[in-house]
């Protein structure tokens, strides 16, 4: 609590000079200051009730619940000084206060100030020191982003230089360490990326774009070969251990207007590998490196009206952390340490039924664990089209139609687990771990009413749909969701809009109905109340209700939400990454502002 | 957590004295060409941005809202709008194909990072901006059905 003082102690001085208005020069000096600075606050605070129904509240970290704090609080304070045109500084500060939120990493425990830099910024060049964000390419060997959401932060600390040689060709350099939590990784990231358009550096005129790029990304983590306590004589072979995993991506896309094809494809160097948890304590294994691959195509054809886009992926042991413990199976269920971004490749749904069973990507490579999984394969292909105004479907006022499908599966291979090697089939899929259609129509009848029609089927891995993990076995979920809404609009900003909600399935908690209400008394205010009913639980005592009432306030730099409710419990996804979080009954209370 | 309020008042306090900085993040063009708000802002006097993705039905809607009467918009006020997409690569390839499908009429860059959104503390989106002369004169932060005549109320008075 103590260590809230410090982002105070900031704060407060410059409070106490705004408040000194009695000469008019100091408040000309104000001015100036706060027009070169800009502070922003989220807050995101939740009281915990113990519930009649599911029970009194309990954290699934032992420690944290012996400390039965009810009342917890993540906080984010981002403050950005920019002293003269082009040279800027900044701080986030992170506040978890007495505790994080129920299942967030447990190493977000206080106050501290998380990131910090010193960037120097001009037509030319980019200079970053301190901590950055990046993106090579579409993040398949590198990603430094934010999910607070999530939890996750990757932010590099270290230092950037980018620089535009011209429009068409830029350059990026950069070296640091990934955040983990309030730490930074033990692993020194180096990456290189250039990007360039073709069509400006050869003067073509007849395509949008022709563009190329290449990354490379290396980890260099030391190496301590484990001592055999049990046979000292037993020496860890260390010799061609790979300290240092060199990666590379290639990048090349071509847009004719009407038609466009993107394709990457990346190589992940030799890396350490993990025994099964299965047998006893996970070891590195000796002498056994493996490398990994993505090959990610897209393709799209637009004209007015239509577009479609398809894109296939085959990831091959693609996991890439940048501390090697996290590697270990079962070591990081916070998905901490990421250097690449490999999300599923899937459709994100609104509708809280539709986000109940959640497919994720499967990049990673066990070769002991059950019958082993060394990557995934698969693709999609979207359809958006509108109906024009005036025709039959179309209306007065068009009808918009979106069509998604899917489909992902093991990568193809045999692994021989005595002798801890594999072999992979190029494009051969295996087992089927998702697959998924859905469409969505919208129509507007007229000028106060419109309405949504979204259905969708999916059958899924049950173990990865339930747990999050793949387990081999014919088990399929199948489940088909419906979705019907409608908002009347009135006059002065006012609306109402009804959704309605079904999933249907005979495996897990069975079947599901939903519905929410939602008034807008205009355009700041607006207030909700929802539930899902879970009616069709075998278990009587689990055809829970869960309610929630709650409203969003916004104006000018504030928005502010209050919910109360239970919440249902199971993985909770954002972009296709996912954290487990229990059930739990509550208040919250989200605060979002900016100076 | 007394502490914590006193925090949250003192900001408050001082929210409402400042005009905010222009972001200065990279957002790409969909042919790839880099640009950023500051410089967007310069090329019109009246700018509006918006945040959007296309997960986010109510930031479809806004636009779709807006696309309706956007020519009248620019006749009327001269005002340009971008809408920023701020998907990741999970979703950055449904976003031509979401664009041309729903004909619109405005300019979409790209935020594929977040580093636009990060620099304009938007966790929700929809964001929109309204930009006059270099500065930022009004926000809002997500959508209701006919904000945008709201939106449009405002541009007429900053013409």
């Amino acid at each position: 609590m103590e260590k809230i003082l410090f982002p105070l102690l900031i704060i407060l001085p410059l409070i106490a000079f705004t408040q000194n208005k009695g000469l008019e020069d100091k408040e000309t000096k104000i001015e100036k200051l706060l027009s070169k600075l800009s502070v922003s606050l989220e807050s995101n605070t939740q009281i915990y009730i113990d519930d009649k129904v599911l029970g009194d509240f309990r954290d699934p970290i032992p420690s944290f619940n012996l400390q039965d704090k009810k009342t917890r609080s993540n906080n984010y304070l981002n403050i950005d000084y920019r002293i003269i045109e082009g040279l800027t500084v900044g701080t986030q500060i992170e506040s978890y206060e007495p505790l994080p939120l129920v299942s967030y990493y447990p190493g977000y425990k206080g106050t501290d100030i998380t990131n910090y830099y010193i960037n120097y910024k001009n037509k030319k060049w980019n200079i970053t020191l301190g901590h950055f964000y990046e993106q090579f390419g579409s993040g398949l060997l590198l990603r430094a982003f934010e999910q607070r959401q999530l939890g996750l932060n990757n932010a590099i600390r270290g230092g950037r230089i980018k620089y535009n040689i011209n429009e068409y060709i830029n350059i990026t350099a950069l070296y640091g360490n990934n955040r983990i939590g309030f730490e930074h990784s033990k692993a020194n990231l180096f990456g290189f990326d250039i990007n360039t358009n073709l069509i400006g550096v050869f003067n073509i005129n007849k395509i949008p774009r022709l563009s190329f790029g290449f990354s490379y990304v290396g980890k260099y983590e030391d190496f301590e070969p484990p001592i055999d306590i049990y046979n000292p004589d037993n020496i860890f072979d260390d010799t061609n251990f790979p300290e240092l995993v060199n990666s590379y991506a290639l990048r090349l896309g071509i847009d004719f207007g009407k038609l466009f094809i993107d394709t990457e494809y990346s190589v992940k160097g030799k890396d350490a590998l993990f025994s099964s948890a299965a047998l006893g304590l996970p070891k590195i294994l000796e002498g056994r490196y493996f490398d990994g691959s993505a090959i990610l195509l897209t393709t799209g054809y637009t004209v007015k009206g239509f577009g479609l886009s398809s894109t296939f992926r085959r990831l091959e042991n693609m996991s890439f952390f940048s501390d090697r413990e996290l590697s270990k199976p079962g070591a990081n269920p916070f998905g901490m340490s990421n250097i690449n971004f490999v999300p599923a490749l899937t459709k994100q749904q609104d509708y809280s039924l539709a986000n109940i069973y959640i497919y994720q990507a499967q990049p990673q490579l066990y070769i002991q664990n059950f019958a082993g999984q060394s990557g995934e394969i698969g693709g999609q292909i979207d359809v958006y089209y509108s109906f024009k105004k005036g025709t039959a479907i179309g209306g007065k006022y068009g009808t918009k139609l979106t069509i998604n499908t899917s489909y992902w599966s093991l990568l193809d291979a045999t692994f021989d687990q005595v002798n801890n090697q594999y072999n992979s089939e190029l494009l051969k899929f295996g087992e089927k771990l998702y697959s998924d259609f859905n469409f969505e129509i919208k129509k507007k009848w007229n000028k106060r009413l419109s309405s949504m029609l979204f259905f969708q089927n999916m059958t899924i891995n049950k173990n990865l749909a339930i747990n999050g993990l793949y387990m081999s076995s014919n088990k399929e979920l199948n489940a088909n969701v419906i979705v019907a809404e409608s908002i009347v609009k009135f006059n002065k900003g006012k609306s109402i809009r009804i959704e309605l909600q079904h999933m249907s399935t005979k495996e897990d908690l069975k079947n599901w109905t939903g519905a929410a209400l939602e008034y807008v008394f205009n355009r700041n205010l607006s207030l909700y109340i929802t539930d899902i009913y879970n009616y069709g639980n075998d278990d009587k005592d689990k055809q829970i209700h869960f309610f929630n009432i709650g409203g969003n306030f916004t104006k000018n730099k504030v928005r502010i939400e209050i919910n109360y409710g239970r919440q249902r419990g199971g993985l909770f996804c954002v972009g296709g990454v996912c954290r487990f979080v229990p059930e739990n009954t509550g208040i919250s209370m989200n605060i979002n502002m900016l100076l | 957590m007394k502490n914590l309020l006193l925090f949250t008042f003192s900001l408050i306090s001082i929210i409402s004295m400042s005009q905010g900085l222009l972001p200065t993040s990279d957002i790409k063009y969909m042919d790839g060409k880099i640009t950023n708000i500051e410089k967007l802002a310069k090329k019109n006097d009246l700018v509006v941005i918006s945040l959007w993705a296309t997960w986010c039905a109510p930031c479809k809607n806004e636009l779709d809202a807006i696309n309706e009467v956007y020519i009248d918009w620019v006749e009327e006020t001269g005002v340009k709008l971008y809408a920023v997409s701020v998907d990741d690569s999970r979703t950055i390839n449904r976003v031509k194909p979401l664009v041309n499908g729903r004909n619109w009429g405005f300019t979409v860059l790209l935020d594929t990072n977040n580093e636009l959104r990060r620099e304009l503390n938007s966790p929700s989106i929809p964001l929109t901006i309204l930009i006059k002369n270099g500065k930022i004169v009004y926000r809002h932060s997500g959508y209701t059905p006919g904000a945008e005549y709201d939106l449009y109320e405002k541009i007429k008075k900053y013409k």
